[in-house]
C-alpha cells in the first residue's frame, strides 16, 4: 500500500471548486476502549519453590492481562451506514487495535501493518512485538501528516510483556494503563476515572470495559449498537463479538410482504446455469505440450 | 551501468541451450535429496539436514519453511539462494495477493509467481540463475476433487458441465516442482536432488491414489532412510505437512470463520515418534 | 437485498445533470461472472470503474481459471478504491452474490474510499439512499422466496425514488439464485 494514486486528484479538485460536493466517507464515529489490569492474582508466593532463584522476590505468578474494546456504530454524516461493524482489528494472534476515525483508514492501516508484521515475524522467527506494532503505525501515519484518519488502541502480549497505547492520526502515541478514544470517549473515560483499579479480574475487566463502551453507546451520538470485546491473555486472544447487545430491534408484529404481481414488469429475462450453453460455448483445446515448453 | 554487465550472463550456445541453467541443474543435483509426496488428505515434505561436521548446531538450520499458514517449501540445492526466494515467496504472497484480496494464494498462484521470479533470473541483466529447485506444498479451498465428480454425476442436464467455463477452483492437496529456469510440475510424489532418480523409482513402487497423510509420512521416510547418509534421528531430518487445520495454532478464540494453519513443521520429537514406529 | 437462498440487487436507469435528465437508459448494475456490481455516483466514474473491474474480473479468471467469488469480489473492490484514498472514484459500490462454494447470499456495500458495510440485511446507495434506508428498514424481513423478495426490492426502489427528484425513469431487478438469474425491467415513472 506504499504508493497512493492521485491521478484522481486535479480532477476531483477541479470538480470541487466547480461546487460537486466530495463524497463523505464512512467514519466510525466511535468509542473505543482498552486497560490494562493483573488478571486478580498479583503476588502469590509458591509453597515449593521451583527454581532457587524464585523465591528471592515475590514473582507475579502472572503477568498482567490487556483488553480492547468497542461499539459497533459506523456513521456517515448523521446516518448509520452500518449497525453492526467490527472496530476490533486482527494485526497478530496477540496484538490487536481497536480503531476510531474515518473506517477505511483503520481497516487499510491495521490490514498493512498487520501484513508487515506478519512478514517480519516469519523472518525473525519471533514472535511480533506490540512496541513494533506501534511504532510501524506512528511512522506511517506520521508520514502522512494526519491526512491518513486513523485514531487507534493499540494492545497486546508479547515476550517482553503486556502493552497498551493509543496512536493518533498524526502520529503522536501515547502510553497508560487506561485509554479511551473517539467521539464516545469522553462518556468511557468518565467511567474509568471512576472505577478503574489495577487488581481486576478478567471478568471484572470485562465488565468495566463494556460500563465504559455502554456510557459512549447511550451518551454519544456517533456511538451505539452493540459491544465488542477482545481478551489478551499470555496463552490466546478471545474475541468476544457482540458481547452485549442491548439495542436489539424488536420483531414486527406483522409482515409486510407484497402480494406477488405487484409490481408492473415491462420485460424478463430469465438465464439458467443449465442453458449456459446458449451463451458461450466452450471447446476443448488439443493439448500440444510435448511442442511447447523446452526444458533444458 | 552501461559501462558494466548490462547483458544476461545466460545466453543461448549455438545447440540451442542455455548452459547457465543447466549448470545451476548441476548444482541442484548435487544438492541433498528432499521429497514430497501427496496423500488423499494431506502433504509431506521431507529433506535430511546434512552437516559437514559434528561440531555444527544443528537445531538452528531450517530447510523447510512455511509461505503462508497453508503452503510450505523445500529445497534441493544452494542454501542461500533458498533462503532468498523464500522471501520473495512470502512477500509475494503479501503485496500480490493477500493486500488485494484479503486472502492468501491458492498453491499454483505462488508457485507461478515464485516461478516468475526463477525465469527472470535467466534472462535479467548481470544475475545468475538461483541454484535451486524448490518442492512447494498446499492446500487450497475450493472444491475438493472426489466431491467434485459426485457433483458432475448428478448433473444430468443436456449441456455437459464444464469446469472450464466455470469458474469453481479445486481445492484440496496441492504439489508442485519448480526449477531454475523457471518451469514448473504438478506431481503426486516426487523426489529432487543427489538421488532424486532412485528415490522417484522407490516412490513409483509405494505409491497409490489412496493414500492418508500418515501413510504418507511413513514412505517418506522410508525413502529418506533409503538415500541418507548418516543416521536418522529427530535431529537430522526435516518433515513438513500440510494436514488438518491445526487450530490449536491458531492463538486466536472467537473470530468467524479463523482456521488455524494447515502446514507445520513436525518437531523433532514428533520425527522421533514416526521413527520408532517405522 | 438478502432473501431465502437468494440475493437481488436493483438500479434505477435515470442519468443526469442535477436537474436535467439526459437518458432513462442508463443501468448501473454490471455482471461478472456470477458477482453483480451497482455503481452509483458521477457517470464517468461509473462507466470508469464498471470497465476497470470488468478488466480486473476478467484477468482473475484467466488467471485462476475459475470467476470471482464475492467476498473475494468485495476485497478488490475495497482494495482498488483505497489506492485512491486522496484523489477516490465518486462512487459507492454494492456487491451482491453467492457464494459459490456454499451458496449462501453474500451482499456488502462500499463508501467511495473503499470502506466496507458488511450487512445481513440490505445495502442502499445513491441520490435516495436516506429514503432507501428508512423504506428497506420498514420493508425487509429474513428469509423472503425468489418472487417475495422481487416485490420487497421492487417496491423499496420505486417508492425511494419516487420521492427523489434526482433519481427514478425505470428500474433494472435481478433475482440472483444458485441455478439462474432473473433480470426484470420494471415500470416506473418518466418524470
Amino acid at each position: 500500500m506504499p504508493g497512493f494514486d492521485f491521478s484522481n486528484y486535479n480532477r476531483n479538485a477541479a470538480l470541487h471548486a466547480q461546487g460537486m460536493p466530495l463524497p463523505k466517507a464512512t467514519s466510525t464515529g466511535t468509542t473505543i476502549v482498552g486497560c490494562i489490569f493483573d488478571g486478580g492474582v498479583v503476588v502469590r508466593f509458591s509453597a515449593i519453590p521451583l527454581r532457587p532463584s524464585m523465591n528471592l522476590f515475590p514473582h507475579p505468578i502472572k503477568p498482567p492481562l490487556s483488553m480492547i474494546a468497542a461499539d459497533t456504530r459506523a456513521t456517515s454524516g448523521p446516518i448509520v451506514a452500518d449497525k453492526n461493524c467490527e472496530k476490533l482489528h486482527y494485526i497478530a494472534p496477540q496484538i490487536w487495535c481497536a480503531g476510531a476515525g474515518t473506517a477505511a483508514d483503520t481497516e487499510f492501516t491495521t490490514a498493512l501493518i498487520s501484513s508487515q508484521l506478519e512478514l517480519h515475524a516469519m523472518s525473525t522467527g519471533r514472535k511480533p512485538r506490540v512496541v513494533t506494532c506501534m511504532t510501524m503505525l506512528k511512522q506511517h501515519l506520521f508520514r502522512y501528516q494526519g491526512h491518513i484518519g486513523a485514531y487507534l488502541v493499540v494492545a497486546g502480549v508479547d515476550p517482553t510483556g503486556t502493552h497498551l497505547f493509543t496512536v493518533h492520526a498524526h502520529g503522536s502515541t501515547d502510553k497508560l494503563p487506561y485509554v479511551t478514544m473517539g467521539s464516545g470517549s469522553l462518556a468511557a473515560m468518565s467511567v474509568f476515572e471512576s472505577k478503574w483499579k489495577a487488581e481486576l479480574t478478567q471478568e471484572e475487566a470485562v465488565e468495566l470495559a463494556s460500563e465504559a463502551i455502554l456510557a459512549g453507546i447511550w451518551n454519544d451520538l456517533g456511538s451505539g449498537s452493540n459491544v465488542d470485546v477482545a481478551v489478551i491473555t499470555p496463552e490466546k486472544t478471545t474475541l468476544k463479538r457482540n458481547l452485549i447487545k442491548p439495542n436489539e430491534k424488536v420483531p414486527k408484529q406483522q409482515s409486510y410482504k407484497f402480494a406477488r404481481g405487484t409490481t408492473a414488469v415491462l420485460n424478463e429475462k430469465i438465464i439458467k446455469k443449465s442453458e449456459i450453453g446458449r451463451y458461450v460455448s466452450v471447446q476443448e483445446v488439443p493439448l500440444e505440450s510435448d511442442k511447447m515448453e523446452v526444458d533444458s | 551501468m552501461a559501462d558494466r554487465y548490462s547483458f544476461s550472463l545466460t545466453t543461448f550456445s549455438p545447440s540451442g541451450k542455455l548452459v547457465q541453467i543447466e549448470y545451476a541443474l548441476n548444482a541442484v543435483n548435487q544438492g541433498i535429496t528432499a521429497l514430497g509426496i501427496k496423500a488423499t488428505n494431506g502433504i509431506v515434505l521431507a529433506t535430511e539436514k546434512k552437516s559437514s561436521s559434528p561440531l555444527a548446531d544443528q537445531k538452528t538450520v531450517s530447510k523447510i519453511s512455511s509461505i503462508t499458514p497453508n503452503i510450505g517449501m523445500v529445497y534441493s540445492g544452494m542454501g542461500p539462494d533458498y533462503r532468498v526466494l523464500v522471501d520473495r515467496a512470502r512477500k509475494v504472497s503479501h503485496t500480490g495477493y493477500k493486500r488485494i484480496y484479503n486472502e492468501y494464494p491458492p498453491t499454483r498462484i505462488l508457485v507461478q509467481d515464485v516461478a516468475k521470479v526463477m525465469q527472470e533470473a535467466t534472462q535479467s541483466a548481470g544475475v545468475r540463475p538461483y541454484g535451486v529447485s524448490l518442492l512447494v506444498a498446499g492446500w487450497d479451498e475450493g472444491i475438493e476433487p472426489d466431491v467434485e465428480g459426485e457433483v458432475q454425476d448428478t448433473e444430468e442436464s443436456g449441456t455437459k458441465k464444464s469446469s472450464k467455463t466455470g469458474g469453481i477452483h479445486k481445492g484440496g492437496p496441492m504439489l508442485y516442482q519448480v526449477d531454475p529456469s523457471g518451469s514448473y510440475y504438478p506431481w503426486k510424489a516426487t523426489a529432487i536432488g543427489k538421488s532424486a532418480t532412485k528415490a522417484k523409482t522407490f516412490l513409483e513402487k509405494r505409491y497409490s491414489e489412496e493414500l492418508e497423510l500418515e501413510d504418507a509420512i511413513h514412505i517418506a521416510l522410508l525413502t529418506l532412510k533409503d538415500n541418507i547418509e548418516g543416521e536418522m534421528n529427530g535431529d537430522s531430518i526435516e518433515i513438513g505437512i500440510v494436514g488438518a487445520p491445526a487450530d490449536h495454532l491458531l492463538g486466536i478464540e472467537g473470530v468467524e470463520g479463523a482456521q488455524g494453519p494447515r502446514f507445520r513443521k513436525l518437531t523433532p520429537q514428533e520425527i522421533e515418534d514416526y521413527l520408532t514406529s517405522l | 437485498m438478502v432473501g431465502k437462498d437468494c440475493v437481488a440487487i436493483a438500479c434505477d436507469l435515470r442519468l443526469g445533470m442535477q436537474a436535467l435528465t439526459i437518458s432513462n437508459n442508463f443501468p448501473k448494475v454490471f455482471q461478472y461472472g456470477d458477482v453483480f456490481l451497482g455503481l452509483t455516483g458521477l457517470a464517468t466514474d461509473v462507466n470508469t470503474v464498471s470497465d476497470l473491474f470488468r478488466y480486473k474480473t476478467n484477468m482473475y479468471r484467466l488467471r485462476e481459471e475459475r470467476s470471482i467469488a464475492p467476498r473475494t469480489m468485495a476485497n478488490l473492490v475495497s482494495s482498488s478504491l483505497y489506492e485512491r484514498r486522496f484523489g477516490p472514484y465518486f462512487v459507492s459500490p454494492v456487491v451482491a452474490g453467492l457464494d459459490p462454494k456454499t451458496s449462501k447470499p453474500f451482499i456488502c456495500g462500499f463508501d467511495s474510499i473503499g470502506c466496507i458495510d458488511f450487512a445481513k440485511d440490505f445495502i442502499v446507495s445513491g441520490t435516495a439512499s436516506d429514503q432507501l434506508f428508512g423504506i428497506c428498514e420498514g420493508l425487509w424481513e429474513a428469509d423472503l422466496e425468489p418472487d417475495d423478495l422481487f416485490e420487497t426490492i421492487s417496491q423499496a426502489l420505486l417508492n425511494a425514488t419516487d420521492r427523489d427528484a434526482l433519481s427514478g425513469w425505470g428500474a433494472h431487478v435481478y433475482i440472483i439464485e444458485k441455478d439462474k438469474v432473473t433480470k426484470r425491467l420494471l415500470k416506473g415513472r418518466q418524470d
